[in-house]
């Protein structure tokens, strides 16, 4: 490009890209990458899509097959408030497999301790740390996992309590987030990671928490921006 | 297992797009509040609101009800994007489950409720194009398949969306230089990337980026930032 753009133009025109769907591919990665990691970028995006937000007055209306909607229904399985009937099903679904806390934590530590955990190897790093924090005196989740037999520890203080959760994301570099559910909004939680997401754990990926709906399994992409994130240390 | 998020949508890898669904609650309130409804447009959007905000509770009538109001219109969103029915109708079933997700989210002070779906809908169907089942399924259609929309020029009736603001942009919108124009409506209308734009117009792509990027950074200009 050869529009001589200042820094901030440059980054607003991302915004409006990412914003308009223009991007493809890689460039399409690192944007939306770079909107989950900087919230004043993810407010740029927000405020394009606000901008062009009159368009939306002039699609062409067509109505969906009848089929359409009994797909929906079967899928409205938890109420979004129904916390107690959620955490049910969070605890039936996810089990060992996912990241729970708290009192699910503590119900759960039996079966963690009684799994046998491989003899630790002594080679390569084997500890990988985080500190996932905000920029303001906000939330902050200090991450400590272990290569060796893929238990990953967490401390989590200073999230909010109401509607939303914290999801914990890992993003490999130059990949996309890739969500190990949903955490609790404070105290110790732990999980043992599921062998395709070791891979993910490396020096120099970025684990990040978005406040997300409650849901009952992990979600696909994060819905905003990230609210503490922080880069993976091997030791 | 539960952990497998990654793998839970059919959108698959590139599912990750769906950050693109901000949430509309964090639109700036620019606009929104000085702009002026006929009287029909308003009962509409204060029921659509209504529901909308029933959903946030959990309740599957009012979700029905969201559905009613504005399945043709979402669905007009997925088909145009997608070009083809039977995505477009899948995509648009997983708009409603997020929608039901996030209804929690939506703040009526801040965005009106169907630029807020609308969104929801039009990042869904987006998404959808740039994964490896959209770009497969759209590489056996037909050279320029077109769905009915109006190229450049607003439809006046059914403002759902604020008046005020659609004026103004329309205004802004069309100080751009013509090739801008029309290139920034396609990109929104048919979610199109710089190299289909380019193609299609048969420019190099640097010169797309150009014409897009000078367009765009002139309508913030004259949108102005208040």
């Amino acid at each position: 490009m050869d529009d001589h753009l200042t820094p901030a133009e440059e980054r607003d025109a991302l915004a409006a890209e990412l914003a308009l769907g223009l991007l493809e591919g890689q460039a399409r990665a690192d944007a939306l990458r770079l909107a989950l990691s900087d919230p004043a970028f993810a407010a740029q995006v927000a405020a394009w899509e606000a901008k062009l937000a009159p368009l939306h007055d002039e699609w062409a209306d067509v109505e969906p097959g009848a089929t359409v909607w009994s797909g929906i229904e079967r899928q409205l399985t938890d109420a979004p408030n129904d916390k107690v009937t959620a955490i049910e099903t969070r605890l039936r679904r996810w089990r060992a497999g996912a990241l729970l806390s708290g009192a699910v934590a503590a119900a759960l530590a039996f079966v963690m301790i009684t799994q046998p955990v491989p003899p630790p190897t002594p080679a390569a790093p084997q500890l990988a740390v985080a500190r996932i924090e905000s920029n303001a005196a906000g939330p902050l989740v200090l991450a400590r996992y272990n290569q060796s037999n893929g238990l990953m520890q967490l401390r989590i203080q200073g999230f909010e309590s109401g509607t939303l959760a914290p999801e914990l994301w890992v993003i490999p570099e130059g990949g996309p987030p890739v969500s190990l559910g949903q955490i609790g909004h404070a105290g110790e939680a732990e999980m043992t990671m599921p062998p395709p997401h070791r891979l993910l754990m490396t020096e120099g990926a970025t684990l990040a928490i978005t406040m997300e709906p409650v849901s009952k399994t992990p979600h696909p992409a994060p819905s905003s921006a990230a609210v503490a994130s922080g880069k993976i240390i091997t030791i | 297992m539960g952990c497998a998020g990654w793998r839970a949508a059919f959108l698959g890898h590139d599912a990750v797009a769906r950050r693109l669904n901000i949430p509309v609650t964090s639109l700036p309130l620019d606009g929104v509040d000085s702009t002026q409804w006929s009287s029909g447009a308003d009962e509409a959007r204060a029921r659509l609101t209504a529901a909308l905000t029933a959903v946030g509770r959990g309740d599957r009538v009012a979700m029905r009800q969201v559905y009613d109001m504005t399945a043709a219109k979402l669905f007009g969103i997925c088909l145009r994007i997608c070009g083809e029915r039977a995505s477009a109708e899948d995509v648009l079933q997983t708009v409603y489950i997020k929608v039901w997700e996030r209804a929690g989210q939506f703040d009526a002070a801040r965005a009106s409720p169907i630029t807020w779906l609308a969104t929801i809908a039009r990042n869904g169907a987006i998404d959808w194009r740039r994964s490896v089942a959209g770009r497969a399924v759209r590489d056996t259609l037909p050279e320029q398949a077109s769905f009915a929309v109006a190229d450049d020029s607003p439809l006046a009736d059914q403002s759902l969306v604020a008046a005020e603001d659609g004026a103004r942009l329309h205004h802004c919108l069309d100080e751009l230089e013509e090739r801008s124009r029309t290139s920034i409506r396609a990109a929104f209308f048919d979610g199109s990337t710089y190299a289909e734009l380019a193609e299609r117009e048969n420019v190099p792509l640097g010169t797309m980026k150009s014409w897009i990027r000078r367009g765009l950074l002139r309508l913030k200009d004259c949108l102005g930032d208040g």
